[in-house]
């Protein structure tokens, strides 16, 4: 298990606007978004962990003390091609979620959803620092890797949570599972990194084009 | 120039080493081995061949249950080199391999910059008492487990009472494809760092090709004079089965050489993938070529941080070194620091780097705090938010010990001064963590009030600086500012000072301005004329406030003046629009032509202001349509609800979003303040009850959140239960508030059924609420089968179904 907590020096504004839904917006102010994610610098407190493990993709088991059997095709799927997977986790803890509903309560409403477009911006960019650390960690021995892939993405059942968690180690960043299944401090990932040998590469992409949800709102275009 | 040699990981496994085996235990149960290795690349040309201790630190070996082992497993490594040199190639040299421990040092990752040094200390007394010619600590990531296993080397090389040319550290990092560590480290901030901190040797290794490495030895070699080693890849690897292939032969490794030496390296050898021909290659290539001669660096003075450098100095850009991370005389800042709140020292440094600031000086001067704590706490927070180096400012040495330990960079110790204590204190303190140290002509007497005797004193201090080893480069002087209260020339020898500072020394100056207009009126003012006089004198790097607009002005215009900013381009981006500055939060020409605000009826103004999200506005023209005489129902019924209902089309249509409907609820949320203000007896619309919560399970509440504010606005009396809200709770206050609606909501599919149950309890206590229910998995079939009165799918949605199930409007 290895400790490795992000560094947030700027939160891309462009980002939080899409996901406050803003993409269209040309004359919304820009500088409540950037307030917005000054804010959540002001409190973000960014962990992450991160574990390696061998896998067999034609059973979907990930050889962990207990061992994980994926279930779902949309995981097995991404997962088809790799011989060993990364298990990571990030949260910017409960500080972002305390400040936006206290920024609610204040009567800056704005402000407080803009705070939670800008803290899951800011949750992105941790595990973008992290995802790249086990990529180049994993190309050192000649390993590609997939894109990171969640619980709830495609059918991958969000159930798969707690025992995710618990290969992953993410008690020692203090980021739990509730009995609901959710991830808390809410702003918070975790999520699969399959590394393939001989060179194979993803398809897919991540991101926008490979979720169902077509009318989402912060949906790339 | 040194031929080193190639990978030994791969060797070892051709000899039998197989996976989940400890590589560094061979160097005891299998000795042979490892010197026959060390023999092939001997006889292929290697004039240094590395031990095979590359993960033989305690923290490593402890994989294996093995960090009891440290000083055998590294003797056993050395002496199977040196057998191995006495049989081929008595004149060759040892080197002892430190790699990195597999661990970030806090706050990046989890463990104490004390475990990891004591860790590579321990090895490094092993491999030096041994009888290594160097160490090599390698394919480090982060620069912080750099600065710990050189500080250690340094530390046991001492220890052994072993000289320089004795035991040769050499610092090699590895660099990804960006040309950064991936930490986010460049190679120069690298060197400059390492360099001051007491490196002999700089260099690069693993990671990538010699291809990839031969502009990033160019960089290294445009900032230090030490020597460069590059041991790259052969190659970028790619897994074939379970194997790690690496695509350059030795001859291509080979062709790259003449590159690699012309770019500056001296020590050349080859990492994974590497073979002993791959190094037979290397060696042929490079005794065949002359290289060009390495242009000489002129020593400067720099500060890195993690992922940046800046230099400083009289023929540099003047730098902004922004002071606001100082509680002298900011009482709230104070009081958060002692709190152990950091926000509004994290805002103030955001705000500066913002501003401009090159550098932030970092000063947790409050009285009964643990200073050393504290100042750990605030380098740790900083370093973790902006990407600028910091200049560390306290008069407590155990202070600055934590803030320099702290550090992952060269920052800049503010300030010694020529007592004594301080000398002895301070300056071993900056040579040993590789800082720059400002210089402060203060010394037990009076304060030294003419130039001559600040002269004096500083050199003082340089030359006890010389005697502790750090070099010119390292010192920055302060020509020390006084009010001008104290005297009518203490300005004119603060510039006296720096004029002949610049003459005796050529040193960086460093000074904070505001000292001189203490007691005056305009100090903003009086600080940025003496700021560009002080410019002129030779100032490089003011210590300011980059957030007031008239000494940031002040400071480009005094670097345009003095020639540092070609063709005046930064003055005129920053300044070349800026007759009239436009006050933040102020309605711009541009905004108000969007805006008809012009209508000769003023509900109609109103209305459009609410609409616009205008709430300064708003609060504007409601006080005068009050003040007209005219019926706050009215305002709220035909400007305020109409602006809504405009505002809730347009949301349904597409045609504005979640974010510009908040800010429409803020607007109307000012008018409805501003009602109550003016006429407190008015009933204005105070309508029912409505609870809201989200049910119990989920911790989601940003949508909950959302309905309450807009809901609130539209009069009626919201009472909010939060999260994660058992059914009984929920029954409890809709019979303790006398609810007539209940809004509950669910996001997840896990936590779905709770609205079904939730429903049932209400029902089942027999309260005649009507339930509306939403979140993003729900939907109206869902709705309908767990009983529910209604299903809204949004919070527009969810105030106009309140006002249809209550009859209002």
């Amino acid at each position: 298990m290895a400790i490795y907590n992000g560094r947030l020096p700027q939160i891309d504004i462009a980002e939080a606007t899409r996901y406050a839904g803003l993409r269209q917006a040309t004359d919304f102010p820009k500088q409540l978004v950037a307030d917005a994610c000054l804010e959540v610098q002001l409190v973000a407190a960014p962990k992450g962990v991160y574990e390696v493990y061998e896998y067999e993709a034609e059973t979907g088991l990930i050889k962990s003390n207990p061992p994980l059997q994926l279930e779902g095709t949309s995981i097995r799927q991404h997962l088809a091609k790799a011989t060993k997977v990364y298990v990571l986790a990030v949260t910017i803890g409960e500080g972002v979620e305390l400040r936006s509903a206290e920024l609610f309560k204040e009567g800056n409403y704005t402000l407080g959803l803009l705070v939670d477009a800008a803290a899951t911006t800011a949750v992105e960019q941790v595990a973008d620092q992290v995802n790249e650390i086990i990529k180049k960690e994993a190309a050192k021995v000649g390993y590609t890797t997939t894109w990171r892939f969640s619980p709830g993405y495609g059918n991958w059942a969000l159930e798969v949570q707690k025992d995710l968690a618990a290969i992953t180690g993410t008690d020692s960043i203090d980021l739990a599972v509730t009995d609901t299944f959710l991830l808390f401090p809410r702003k918070s990932v975790t999520a699969i990194i399959g590394c393939m040998p001989n060179g194979e590469t993803m398809t897919t992409k991540r991101g926008c084009t490979s979720c169902t949800q077509v009318n989402c709102a912060s949906r790339k275009l | 120039m040194y031929i080193f040699d190639g990978a030994m990981g791969t060797m070892l496994q051709q000899s039998g080493l197989v996976e989940g085996e400890c590589p560094e235990l061979f160097n005891v149960d299998h000795p042979e081995i490892v010197t026959g290795i060390h023999a092939a690349y001997l006889k292929n040309g290697s004039d240094i061949v590395t031990t095979n201790t590359f993960g033989a630190c305690g923290l490593k070996l402890a994989d294996y249950g093995l960090e009891h082992r440290v000083k055998e497993i590294n003797t056993a490594a050395v002496r199977a080199a040196k057998a191995a040199i006495e049989a081929v190639k008595p004149e060759a040299k040892v080197a002892g391999s430190m790699g990195p421990t597999g661990q970030f040092i806090e706050p990046l990752g989890q463990i104490s910059f004390d475990e990891v040094y004591a860790t590579y200390y321990e090895q490094a007394l092993a491999l030096i008492e041994a009888g290594v010619d160097f160490i090599i600590i390698e394919t480090i990531i982060d620069v912080q487990e750099m600065r710990a296993a050189l500080l250690a080397a340094r530390d046991a090389r001492e220890t052994l009472h072993k000289s320089k040319a004795e035991v040769t550290i050499i610092c090699q990092f590895s660099f990804s494809e960006d040309g950064r560590t991936i930490t986010g480290t460049p190679p120069e901030a690298a060197a400059i760092m390492v360099e001051a901190t007491g490196a002999d040797v700089v260099g690069i290794n693993c990671s990538l090709g010699p291809e990839q490495l031969i502009p990033l030895v160019g960089r290294l070699a445009s900032v230090t004079n030490l020597p460069i080693s590059a041991q790259p890849n052969a190659g970028m690897p790619m897994l074939v089965g379970k194997e790690t292939v690496f695509p350059l032969s030795p001859a291509e490794m080979g062709a790259y050489v003449p590159d690699l030496l012309d770019a500056g390296a001296t020590f050349v050898g080859a990492c994974c993938g590497s073979t002993p021909a791959h190094i037979a290659e290397i060696a042929k290539a490079a005794h065949n070529h002359s290289p060009k001669e390495r242009t000489e660096v002129v020593p400067f003075t720099a500060f890195t941080s993690r992922t940046s450098f800046v230099k400083v100095g009289h023929t540099e850009k003047p730098i902004i070194i922004g002071e606001r991370i100082n509680p002298t005389g900011r009482k709230v800042l104070a009081k958060e620091i002692k709190e152990g709140s950091f926000a509004m020292v994290k805002r103030d440094a955001l705000a500066q780097v913002a501003a401009g600031a090159d550098v932030l000086d970092v000063n947790m001067g409050v009285p009964d705090v643990d200073v050393v704590a504290t100042m750990k706490r605030a380098i740790m927070e900083l370093t973790m938010l902006v990407d600028v180096p910091l200049s560390i400012d306290t008069l407590d040495p155990d202070a600055m010990e934590a803030g320099l330990k702290a550090y992952p960079g060269r920052p800049l110790i503010n300030s010694v001064n020529a007592e004594p204590e301080q000398l002895e204190r301070v300056l071993p303190l900056a040579k040993r963590y590789g800082a720059a140290v400002l210089c402060l002509p203060l010394g037990k007497g009076d304060l030294p009030a003419t130039a001559e005797e600040r002269v004096a004193l500083a050199k003082e201090i340089v030359l006890a600086a010389y005697a502790v080893g750090l070099r010119s480069e390292d010192l920055l002087l302060d020509p020390l500012v006084l009010t001008l209260a104290s005297g009518q020339d203490s300005a004119v020898q603060t510039l006296r000072t720096l004029a002949m500072y610049k003459e005796t020394f050529g040193f960086p100056t460093v000074m904070g301005l505001s000292n001189v207009s203490f007691g005056l009126p305009q100090r903003p003012y009086l600080n940025s004329q003496f700021l560009t006089m002080a410019l002129s004198h030779g100032l490089t790097a003011p210590i300011l406030n980059p957030l007031n607009g008239t000494v940031k002005k002040a400071f480009i215009a005094g670097r345009t003046l003095l020639g540092f900013d070609p063709a005046a381009a930064e003055f005129i981006a920053d300044y070349g629009h800026d007759e009239e500055v436009v006050p933040t939060g102020a309605v711009t020409a541009k905004q108000t032509e969007a805006v008809s605000f012009t209508s000769k009826d003023p509900l109609e103004n109103i209305q459009h202001a609410v609409e616009q999200g205008e709430k300064e506005l708003v609060i504007e023209l409601v006080e005068k349509a009050l003040a007209a005489g005219i019926d706050p129902l009215k305002i709220t019924k035909q400007a305020l609800s109409e602006a809504m209902n405009v505002v809730g089309d347009k949301f349904g249509s597409g045609k504005v979003f979640l974010p510009q409907v908040m800010l429409a609820a803020e607007a109307m949320q000012g008018a409805f303040q501003t009602i109550k203000r003016v006429l407190p007896e008015s009933d204005g619309i105070t309508r029912d009850t409505v609870i809201v919560a989200t049910v119990k399970g989920d911790i989601h509440d940003l949508g909950k959140n959302i309905v309450a504010a807009l809901l609130e606005n539209n009069g009626y009396r919201v009472v909010d239960l939060g999260k994660d809200v058992d059914p009984a709770e929920i029954v409890a206050a809709v019979k303790r508030e006398k609810a007539t609606v209940v809004g509950i909501c669910s996001l997840m599919t896990t936590t779905m059924p709770m609205i079904d149950v939730t429903i049932q309890a209400i029902r089942d206590a027999g309260l005649p609420s009507k339930v509306i229910v939403g979140g993003a998995v729900l939907t109206q079939e869902y709705a309908d089968k767990a009983g529910a009165d209604s299903y809204a799918k949004d919070g527009i949605s969810a105030v106009n179904i309140v006002k249809r199930l209550l009859g209002d409007d």
